[in-house]
């Protein structure tokens, strides 16, 4: 008898339904698995076959034939199992025939039975609701983030037991609401605190500018100034994620198979790669997003630029302008969100301590070649490029109550709404993200304010690139002292925080 | 020969010529060291005998202090007249040969490679500049590449070619220290510019002026010691007549201080906490006790009036 099920496999940052066809019929007793199938699907043969019997079925003796359709997709990951378990019980008419209409099934199977966890739930739900389906049934273990689509019914099962029998009463119990609003930042990697680093007001101005307006930002300075400390406050002062937001950046979670059970991420990424981390893990693959999609509304953190590969550094560039990353491969071109805003560390020289002159080592060829492992094209896309100096006894000893991440973030957080509220029928939501069409619209400036432009362009050697750096930081400062018009000390703040000639 | 980045630009052959050790053109103070080159390749004039000559050599990686005085001090040499010999290398030797250019003096670069050889090519101007008031000469034969070990050996035809070398930045252990040992060795006379016994670039510096050199403290105060010794050489030196002591020997820094009246009051609390020493923002900030964006406003009105400049990142000195 043949029957079938819905299914959906992941490609990309996409789901596209696949159908699972059973047929059992007389001849030579056989199982055979079919479709265009990776390794770990053909192995799903051994896990139904096992768990089916393990749950009280034994497979007749015929020969079956499954099919994933449609057959000249490759077909990936672990979630058939179920669904093939399922076309099975359909096909040996141990559940009735209508069962599944309007539902689609995903799931791992264990040799005793259990369901498990997979990857990209959420998208799968959610392509779901777009295709019709009324039910989802997905294993408990990603039952919270499924429910979060609205419209469609979502059940967790925990092993296929359970399943065969909630297929089988046909009986559909009323879904317990999950509650909706998830605590805020919740599990958000907060390394440091502002209030634990002691001065560095420069660092500290610097990072609360970038954020407030999402600018990328490059932090220059000598060894164990605490470039990286104070980066590692930046969750903490890193705005909530909105609702929107939420729901992206949980698909990226779900895709890449690193949301433990909880349902919504809640706050925004911080990923921090290791300086040896590879291009290809950067970018991402068909099978799962790369680090700059992890990131995609969060903060990428790239301590010690300069030891980064010269291509993982120049993966960069099209996510930093685009937003989005563009991977080809063989089975096809996908598509991953990367907004995220690029924070990195660098040490100005070799020994890190130029323009020290007693103590830099360094001659300045050497100079020249350590700062030019970072491309230009890298570099034009930062917008904030800051000294952190070595800290100094005074502060160090000082008692001085320093402000907490939790003020700073209070402040970001309305700097964004207000920037959210100007921007919105740009269709952008901060200042970082402002093209030239947007900066001239948007970055207004008096008459002073445009002279003040003129001499600093002539005077300090500036390129139009950096002209449009300043304007889009200035709008930010301006933002965050909640003046409208932006001002002379509004622009001078932006032009200090430009990355200067004589560096790089 | 392997073309290399540093020095791929040239220099056109044509006006190079050789100078032998037994020609009357080859220069008499040349034959008095203990090992003069057998000849020399010459493009330009080569220095006049009977004008006085000053080597100024220093630090490649001077700090702003050995910049501004190199400017200063090679200024008002050019403008005496007095012949100045330098290394062509980058810092203080460049700046040095600059500004001699600029003023319209003399000035004779002595190369460690080729004449045809541009290097560094920072310097290219220089290299096309020099000889319209002064020359390029080496003892290497043209298309001889800047090998490091002929740097050193050219080091004694610098202070060969000089009657007194100033030494303007070096640290303790340095290529300029070659060139005072050479010469030391020939009987010249050094000056050295004073520096912070904290700063390692004048440690050098120091530590020739603890050893008896003479000290530079300021363009016409080193102007009236070489009056005393070098009269008749200087007499001739000065026969273009357009030296003038007061225009020429006067500190620039001191003419900054007439300016800082023109400042507002908070501009004048920054500016008075920076020096020719780069100072970071957070240093300053700590110091004058204002806000990072009231800083960094004025630090910025500042460079655009031109009264500092950002060395490095966020690192400020007086211009």
């Amino acid at each position: 008898m043949f029957s079938s099920v819905s299914s959906g496999t992941l490609f990309g940052m996409s789901v596209y339904p696949v159908q699972v066809e059973a047929d059992m019929s007389d001849g030579m007793p056989m199982f055979e698995l079919v479709g265009y199938l990776a390794g770990e699907v053909k192995e799903a043969r051994e896990r139904v076959r096992t768990a089916l019997r393990n749950s009280g079925y034994r497979l007749p003796p015929k020969r079956i034939t499954v099919n994933l359709s449609p057959a000249d997709r490759r077909k990936k990951g672990t979630s058939f199992d179920l669904p093939i378990a399922v076309a099975l019980l359909k096909a040996m008419e141990a559940l009735p025939d209508h069962c599944t209409d309007g539902m689609m099934i995903t799931g791992e199977l264990s040799l005793s039975g259990h369901v498990k966890g997979v990857r990209g739930v959420l998208a799968m739900v959610m392509e779901a609701k777009r295709n019709g389906f009324r039910r989802c049934i997905v294993p408990m273990q990603n039952v919270r983030e499924g429910s979060v689509v609205q419209g469609i019914e979502v059940y967790g099962v925990c092993s296929l037991a359970q399943t065969a029998a909630l297929l089988k009463g046909n009986e559909f119990p009323v879904i317990q609401e999950i509650p909706e609003e998830e605590p805020e930042n919740e599990g958000k990697d907060v390394r440091y605190d502002f209030a634990d680093i002691r001065g560095q007001k420069v660092l500290k101005r610097a990072l609360e500018i970038a954020v407030s307006g999402n600018h990328n930002i490059l932090l220059i300075g000598p060894p164990g100034a605490g470039k990286s400390m104070a980066a590692g406050c930046l969750p903490g002062i890193l705005p909530c994620l909105t609702k929107e937001e939420r729901m992206e950046v949980t698909k990226i979670y779900s895709i890449a198979g690193m949301l433990s059970g909880t349902g919504l991420v809640t706050a925004r990424p911080f990923i921090s790669p290791h300086h040896s981390v590879s291009a290809q893990a950067l970018a991402g693959n068909g099978a799962s997003p790369g680090l700059v999609s992890l990131a995609h509304r969060g903060v990428l953190f790239l301590d010690e630029l300069p030891e980064f590969n010269r291509a993982a550094l120049e993966i960069m560039r099209q996510p930093l302008e685009e937003k989005e990353i563009r991977i080809s491969r063989v089975n096809g071109n996908y598509v991953y969100p990367a907004d995220f805003m690029l924070a990195a560390a660098m040490n100005p020289c070799k020994c890190g301590y130029y323009p020290d002159l007693s103590r830099c080592r360094c001659s300045d060829t050497q100079i020249g070649a350590y700062l030019s492992r970072i491309s230009r094209p890298l570099l034009d896309r930062i917008d904030i490029c800051v000294e952190a100096s070595r800290i100094r006894m005074k502060e160090l000893k000082s008692q001085k109550r320093e402000e907490t991440s939790e003020k700073v973030q209070q402040r970001v957080e309305a700097v964004r709404n207000l920037q959210r509220e100007r921007l919105k029928e740009s269709n952008i939501f901060c200042n970082g993200a402002m093209g030239q069409k947007d900066i001239a619209r948007y970055c207004i400036l008096g008459k002073s304010e445009e002279r003040l432009m003129e001499s600093a362009y002539d005077r300090l050697g500036l390129t139009v690139r950096a002209y449009h750096k300043i304007l889009r930081v200035s709008r930010t400062i301006a933002d965050m002292d909640g003046e409208e018009r932006i001002r002379e000390k509004h622009l001078c703040e932006a032009i200090g925080y430009r990355e200067i000639a004589g560096i790089f | 020969m392997e073309e290399n980045t540093y020095y791929n630009r040239r220099n056109s052959k044509d006006e190079i010529r050789y100078v032998g050790r037994w020609e009357s053109e080859y220069p008499k103070r040349l034959l008095t060291i203990s090992n003069p080159p057998a000849g020399i390749y010459v493009k330009g004039r080569l220095p006049e005998e009977d004008r006085l000559t000053v080597g100024m050599v220093g630090a490649r990686m001077c700090s702003e202090y050995g910049r501004s005085a190199a400017r200063e001090f090679a200024g008002a040499l050019a403008s005496a007249g007095v012949q100045i010999i330098s290394g062509m290398a980058k810092g203080i030797d460049g700046i040095s040969q600059r500004e001699a250019i600029a003023a319209g003096g003399s000035t004779f670069g002595v190369l460690g490679c080729g004449l045809d050889v541009i290097y560094p090519v920072q310097n290219r101007e220089i290299f096309e500049k020099i000889c319209e008031r002064g020359g390029l000469i080496s003892e290497f034969s043209p298309d001889t590449p800047p090998i490091a070990r002929n740097f050193p050996i050219r080091n004694r035809i610098i202070s060969g070619l000089s009657d007194i070398l100033l030494v303007i930045e070096a640290g303790e252990k340095s290529g300029t220290g070659i060139t005072v040992t050479r010469a030391l060795e020939q009987g010249k006379d050094i000056y050295a510019l004073p520096g912070r016994i904290y700063d390692s670039l004048s440690a050098g510096c120091n530590r020739l002026i603890c050893q008896g050199a003479g000290i530079a403290l300021s363009p016409s105060e080193f102007m009236k010691n070489l009056e005393v010794r070098y009269e008749k050489l200087l007499e001739k030196s000065k026969i273009n007549g357009k030296f003038d002591e007061n225009k020429h020997c006067v500190l620039r820094t001191g003419r900054n201080k007439k300016n800082i009246n023109m400042l507002e009051k908070k501009e004048k609390v920054v500016y008075s906490g920076l020096d020719l020493y780069p100072k970071d923002l957070e240093n300053i900030a700590l110091e004058t006790g204002m806000n990072i964006s009231e800083i960094l406003e004025i630090l910025i009105k500042l460079e655009l009036k031109g009264y500092i400049r950002e060395e490095g990142k966020n690192h400020y000195i007086r211009f």
